[in-house]
């Protein structure tokens, strides 16, 4: 990262970091970059409030809801939902993982009707991201379609499935 | 190094937009982390730790994220006591100061074309890369420019207003 970079350059890395889709090692350099630039940290701010604006305008009423429970995040929702390229769920649940402070996350599929390609790279980049800080990523109550195609996937090992919300959270502690 | 009050002012800042980035903002220890990471960073710097006092960023960067380490693991030690608690509502969090601007950035947005706020949506909310958007768009690099320009200029005087 360096502010005399092509202005475009500097942004698509300000978009990516405001989006989240920025890997690990180039937050780390951009944020060592912009605490010890004003300039950089100004044009963050604007793009920010720029996203946050574009962001509200094409808000519609969250489908996702948080509780706390044995110091474990369960996230769920509220209503019927797929996971797929179409959906706007997808990037909704990334943003609510990657934004919340916990990093013991369990994600409640119950109402999760169809889950494709697109949703299981969510999934995995939800718990790369947990990983990432010291956390982990469980599923709750995945349909038997759904769970299937975990396992076909290998997902499963990474992130494991449960039918009972306690034995979910348990997990995290054995 | 400058350690001046306004200049400790600016690093407080974006320590705090580091934090939040990190432990997202139904934290209530962000203030305790910043301060935490600021008290680390002056000790250090009064000690002569920090060689290149050029590149500071990257030190106070390092030492910002060994506090959000600690306090992750300190987090998982002792977890809340009310862990029932329900997490309130995580759907729309603007920062206050994003809401106090309300009125400029409102008018900012009022004047983009729905075709350039589709362009910057595909930047700013989808991660998309610049090629892949002029090529959607069937729009040159120039274009791009000319748009994301004209609308961060906008905002930029939303937040100079501040």
């Amino acid at each position: 990262m360096n502010c005399k970079m092509e202005p475009i350059q500097r942004e698509q890395i300000i978009a990516k970091y405001l989006s989240r889709s920025l890997d690990a090692d180039a937050v780390e350099e951009f944020e060592g970059h912009y605490l010890g630039c004003d300039e950089c940290f100004d044009e963050l701010r604007v793009s920010e409030i720029l996203a946050a604006d574009l962001r509200s305008s094409s808000l519609t009423p969250s489908n996702l809801a948080w509780k706390s429970t044995g110091g474990v995040s369960v996230l769920r929702f509220r209503a019927s939902a797929e996971l797929t390229h179409a959906a706007n769920t997808l990037d909704e649940l990334r943003r609510e993982v990657l934004e919340q402070a916990d990093s013991r996350v369990i994600i409640d599929l119950g109402r999760v009707t169809r889950i494709d390609s697109a949703g299981l790279g969510q999934l995995m980049s939800c718990y790369s991201h947990l990983v990432r800080n010291q956390g982990s990523l469980k599923v709750l109550n995945p349909t038997p379609e759904i769970r299937k195609l975990l396992d076909m996937t290998g997902i499963s090992t990474l992130i494991p499935a449960f039918n009972d919300e306690q034995d979910a959270v348990k997990s995290f502690t054995n | 190094m400058d350690l001046s009050e306004p200049s400790l002012e600016r690093l407080r800042l974006k320590l705090r937009y580091k934090v939040l980035y990190h432990v997202g903002h139904g934290c209530a220890d962000v203030d305790d982390l910043v301060q935490e990471s600021l008290a680390r960073f002056i000790r250090a710097e009064q000690k002569q730790q920090i060689r290149n006092t050029e590149e500071f960023g990257a030190f106070l960067n390092g030492v910002c994220r060994n506090v959000i380490l600690e306090y992750r693991r300190r987090m998982r030690r002792e977890p809340n006591l009310d862990q029932d608690m329900p997490i309130p509502d995580a759907g729309i969090r603007p920062e206050a100061e994003i809401l106090e601007m309300r009125d400029a950035i409102d008018s900012g947005l009022a004047e983009l074309a729905e075709r350039d706020r589709a362009i910057l949506r595909a930047l700013y909310l989808e991660g998309k890369e610049k090629d892949e958007i002029c090529r959607e768009w069937n729009m040159s690099d120039s274009q791009f420019r000319v748009v994301l320009f004209r609308a961060k200029e906008r905002f930029r005087r939303a937040y100079g207003n501040r």
